[in-house]
């Protein structure tokens, strides 16, 4: 419905411009005024070019970007043109309202240029800039009527410089009008600096847009400034004459640039076939699709990242995580593929105005985006995999150093000791043999306690009763000899594989170690239960909590229980214990 | 002389061994700080100092009280370790120690053919 509607809008519109440069003709001709015979041509010809131009131009506009207000404005002003020929008639109302609306379409003109592409005006000096436009127009005719300004209105040509004559400017121009002229230039150098100025800070994507609107726009101006700064600096009127006729002429071929600026995405449709013909075709590459769609989209900065399967992590082409929260100067498009975000497009913002562009993108590089996740994902597993590669062997490493040291302040200390006291009992068999009793008790300690201090060693090393009797013997055996006290809460009796119980055993082990140590508990609790396919362990303590995942134990930990394909989560709030849970996978 | 170790039970047996032996044991340290505070109150004439101590390796030890400004009155120093001389490479050549002594080899005869006595 609401398409037929905008159907009928638009032909009633592109009717009453045809209607409305007919009358403007009519009364140009037939008004009551003088027009020399040579200016009826090209007055008519160039007027109703310039204002069927910007209704028409600004009705496709409309058509294809109805959010966007610049072919309102185009048609607005395309309208006040063909108005100003209301004061061709010659009677009082149309004279009245003629100068009324003799200068709307120039105060139009500096809206649509100050707020290209979007047609909105953003932030304070645009608004200031669009309200004084409109302000030097209408209002101020206004001003000038009261006080009973004829604008050459009575005998000869048409009233208000409706047409281009050298007469039309005055040879002697009053102070008022040098005045209300030099704020008309004051306002048009303010458009440029403010339309440059905001070039000059867009990114390569924005000023695509602007570029086609802001030359033609600038040419404008420009040939206005000329024109009125002629009148200002007192030139000859036939300097004025030459570049009003030009500005006309530009201001007829300025909206199809506006309208190039502002259907861009339609234009760049083309490049979408490229870029699927270049996917196609070239080697699978990292970054290519990136240096594509960048390519495509006419903006350098634009990245893909793509979402590691099953979880909210995204990465780049290198594997490397990525950050996809949107920013001021980043938007973020997500790219879907079954109804599941498979990536996101980071790109410059003033592209999440030209949605179908990005869309077709998106679609366009569909296939190579799944491709490119999956070698995303495979790097980043790789990544992960290598760096718990290095983990593992400087665990293993770590393990062995810790082994040599105990072994070397521990058992081997003790056994030198046992040595020096049988040496200093042999010493004293001839000497004093009062004292050889306590000193073959001292050495059957040291040897006791070096004895212990091996079989500790050797257990942390490897539980034999983890291989001999399984997991619940060597779980009750663990928590017999922990330094605080273990509730096992449950323990499958079933035996499974080895890996599965030494990860198991390790997790615990593990576990109740930084539960004495670090956490200063005083109970854990294990279990240890069949969930589905898998095993969860789960080992929980009532200590000061604030355990740190990253640190060498928890993280060996996680990278021995992702090797069987399991998960690790530590939950360690400040003061409120921890909880290390284990998945294990059995299948 | 003084002995430096951070194992009680090992300064206690040498102290004893190296008494019976004839050697006279002014004083005992259990780690670096505490040896440089006993070498400079009880100037010995010779240290017996284990490698592995808790602050600072004996290596380290014997390189300050070696030092040339006079503070510890540079006592002969004998390192002793549990592990075997050849465990620490060129380091124990390398040092101002006089020489090294396995732990289990400790005992007065070996001790004086360190320091070169007769």
């Amino acid at each position: 419905m609401s398409s037929r509607r905008d159907a009928v809008t638009t032909w009633a519109t592109a009717l009453a411009a045809v209607l409305a440069g007919a009358a403007a003709a009519g009364a140009l001709v037939s008004g009551g005024y003088e027009v020399p015979a040579e200016l009826v041509a090209p007055t008519l010809v160039l007027n109703l070019a310039v204002g069927w131009s910007f209704v028409g131009v600004g009705l496709a506009a409309r058509r294809r970007r109805p959010g966007n207000r610049t072919g309102l404005l185009m048609v607005l002003l395309g309208f006040a043109w063909l108005a100003r020929f209301l004061v061709a008639v010659d009677t009082t109302p149309a004279f009245v309202l003629g100068v009324l609306l003799g200068s709307v379409s120039l105060s139009l003109f500096v809206h649509l240029l100050v707020t290209f592409p979007t047609g909105r005006t953003a932030g304070p000096a645009q608004r200031v800039l669009v309200a004084v436009g409109y302000l030097l127009s209408a209002p101020l005719d206004a001003v000038f009527l009261a006080l009973g300004a004829q604008r050459g209105r009575g005998e000869g040509p048409p009233p208000n410089g409706l047409l281009i004559t050298p007469s039309s400017g005055g040879l002697s121009p009053e102070p008022v009008d040098i005045v209300v002229q030099a704020v008309v230039v004051a306002v048009f150098v303010s458009v440029l600096v403010s339309i440059w100025t905001r070039w000059r800070a867009a990114g390569t994507a924005a000023r695509r847009a602007l570029t086609p609107g802001l030359v033609g726009g600038t040419v404008v101006v420009a040939t206005l400034l000329v024109e009125r700064t002629a009148i200002l600096l007192l030139l000859p009127p036939s300097v004025g004459v030459v570049f009003a006729w030009s500005a006309q002429v530009v201001l007829v071929v300025w909206p199809i640039a506006l309208l190039l600026g502002l259907l861009r995405s339609r234009l760049d449709r083309s490049g979408v076939g490229r870029l699927v013909v270049e996917l196609g075709d070239g080697p699978a590459v990292p970054a290519r699709l990136r240096s594509v769609v960048a390519r495509t989209l006419h903006d350098p900065t634009a990245d893909i990242a793509y979402r590691v399967p099953g979880t909210d992590t995204y990465v780049d082409a290198a594997g490397h995580p990525a950050d996809v929260t949107p920013r001021d100067d980043r938007a973020v498009t997500h790219l879907e593929r079954d109804g599941e975000r498979v990536a996101v497009l980071r790109h410059d913002p003033v592209l999440a105005g030209e949605p179908d562009l990005v869309a077709a993108v998106a679609a366009g590089a569909g296939l190579a985006v799944e491709n490119e996740r999956l070698h995303a994902a495979v790097r980043e597993q790789l990544e992960e995999v290598r760096a718990s590669r290095t983990r593992l062997v400087e665990a293993a490493d770590a393990a062995r150093r810790r082994v040599e040291r105990d072994l070397h302040d521990g058992a081997q200390q003790r056994l030198v000791a046992v040595g020096l006291a049988l040496r200093l009992a042999r010493a004293r068999l001839a000497s004093r043999p009062e004292e050889l009793d306590a000193l073959l008790v001292e050495a059957g300690e040291e040897l006791t306690a070096a004895l212990d201090e091996l079989r500790e060693l050797a257990r942390g090393i490897y539980p034999a009763l983890l291989t001999d009797a399984g997991l619940g013997p060597a779980l009750a055996s663990l928590a017999e000899r922990a330094p605080v006290p273990v509730v096992l809460e449950g323990v499958p009796a079933q035996r499974r594989s080895e890996p599965v119980e030494q990860t198991c055993y390790f997790v615990v082990s593990e576990a109740v170690t930084n539960a004495a140590k670090h956490a200063s508990a005083s109970r854990v609790a294990v279990s240890v239960v069949p969930d589905g396919g898998d095993l969860r362990v789960e080992v929980a303590d009532d200590g000061v909590g604030g355990a740190d995942a990253e640190g060498s134990g928890l993280r060996g930990l996680a990278d021995r229980v992702a090797a069987l394909g399991g998960h690790l989560l530590v939950s360690s709030p400040a003061r409120g214990g921890t909880r290390v849970t284990a998945t294990l996978p059995c299948g | 002389m003084l002995i430096v170790d951070d194992h009680a039970s090992f300064r206690s047996l040498a102290r004893r061994l190296l008494v019976a032996d004839g050697f006279d044991v002014v004083g005992e340290a259990g780690d670096a700080a505490d040896a440089f505070d006993a070498v400079r109150s009880l100037a010995p004439d010779v240290v017996l100092l284990d490698i592995r101590l808790p602050d600072l390796d004996g290596f380290g030890v014997a390189e300050v009280l070696a030092g040339d400004d006079g503070v510890y009155g540079a006592p002969t120093v004998v390192l002793v370790s549990s592990r075997a001389r050849d465990d620490y490479g060129r380091r124990v050549d390398a040092s101002p120690a006089r020489g090294f002594i396995a732990k289990d080899d400790l005992c007065g005869d070996a001790l004086r053919r360190v320091l070169g006595d007769p």
